[in-house]
């Protein structure tokens, strides 16, 4: 029995939250970033279980993550100046630590489709450390995905 | 007049290309001291990333640039490396008199040991060079 949370899902969210803040290389090297939330979007895939875009919108800060929303469509996601979209797949191979981010961006499997690309290579550690802290969740990847409420 | 930075068609489906492009173009709004760097540039540079098996080709021409999906005519120079290193040669220290890579860097040290190790191939590099230097200036992310 697998007792991970589905991703993706507001456990899910809520327990990345808690990792980055326990990430001493986020700590380190996301010190810097004052330049404001940064989404996390998953492409709607009805025969996932995905119905609608959803994505997580990540308050950075200075080191720490001050919350994370777990929203459902592209228009709620708009409150964030970054903006990261990826099919459900890739999100998954992400979150398993088995993709570099910057690396999947060049390959164009990550779209930065909203924020300065020189500001996000500017914290290129602070972005892998986000993506170690996903791999510290306990994801049960035979979940169905939870909607946003 | 306004630098172009255009994608070729096709260049779409290289990955690398329109992050290229997309990268040039933030750099230029940032910092606008930049345009006058890419009128300036001519010639054909190539960037290989080998890990990734990707190639683009940085064309630069009439006050801009087009970003080329693979090899695109006779590259000037071209630099073989590999995803991470192309990373680290955007965050290359400029020094603020006249925007050429900071000896001193933390990072340009870094790379510069990484030519010599063999790590980054720069073909064509030294006879191009006043290219090469305006393309650190203009990729990087921190000058």
């Amino acid at each position: 029995m697998s007792t991970g949370h589905p991703f993706p899902s507001q456990a899910w969210a809520d327990a990345f939250k808690d990792a980055v803040n326990q990430n001493e290389a986020y700590q380190k090297h996301g010190k810097p970033w004052t330049f404001g939330k940064v989404a996390m979007a998953v492409k709607a895939e009805p025969g996932k279980g995905i119905p609608d875009d959803a994505g997580f919108i990540l308050d950075v800060h200075e080191g720490a993550c001050r919350g994370v929303a777990y929203v459902k469509g592209m228009d709620a996601m708009q409150e964030a100046p970054f903006i990261i979209v990826a099919d459900y797949d890739r999100w998954l191979t992400v979150i398993a630590g088995d993709v570099d981010p910057i690396k999947a961006m060049m390959e164009g499997k990550l779209k930065l489709v909203k924020g300065a690309l020189p500001t996000m290579l500017r914290f290129v550690e602070s972005s892998r450390a986000l993506v170690n802290s996903a791999t510290e969740v306990a994801t049960d990847l035979d979940a169905a995905p939870e909607p946003p409420n | 007049m306004e630098p172009f930075v255009a994608l070729a068609p096709g260049a779409e489906r290289n990955g690398f290309a329109p992050m290229l492009a997309q990268l040039v173009r933030d750099n230029l709004t940032e910092r606008p001291t930049k345009k006058d760097t890419l009128r300036k540039m001519r010639g054909r540079v190539a960037l290989v990333i080998e890990d990734l098996e990707l190639v683009v080709t940085l064309h630069f021409h009439d006050g801009g640039v087009t970003v080329h999906d693979d090899f695109h005519g006779i590259p000037d120079t071209t630099v073989r490396t590999t995803a991470e290193w192309i990373t680290k040669m955007s965050l290359i220290e400029l020094e603020p008199r006249f925007g050429l890579p900071d000896p001193r860097g933390e990072v340009a040290r870094e790379v510069a040991k990484a030519q010599a190790d063999g790590s980054i191939k720069v073909h064509g590099g030294l006879p191009r060079l006043p290219l090469m230097l305006r393309l650190t200036k203009l990729l990087s992310v921190v000058g």
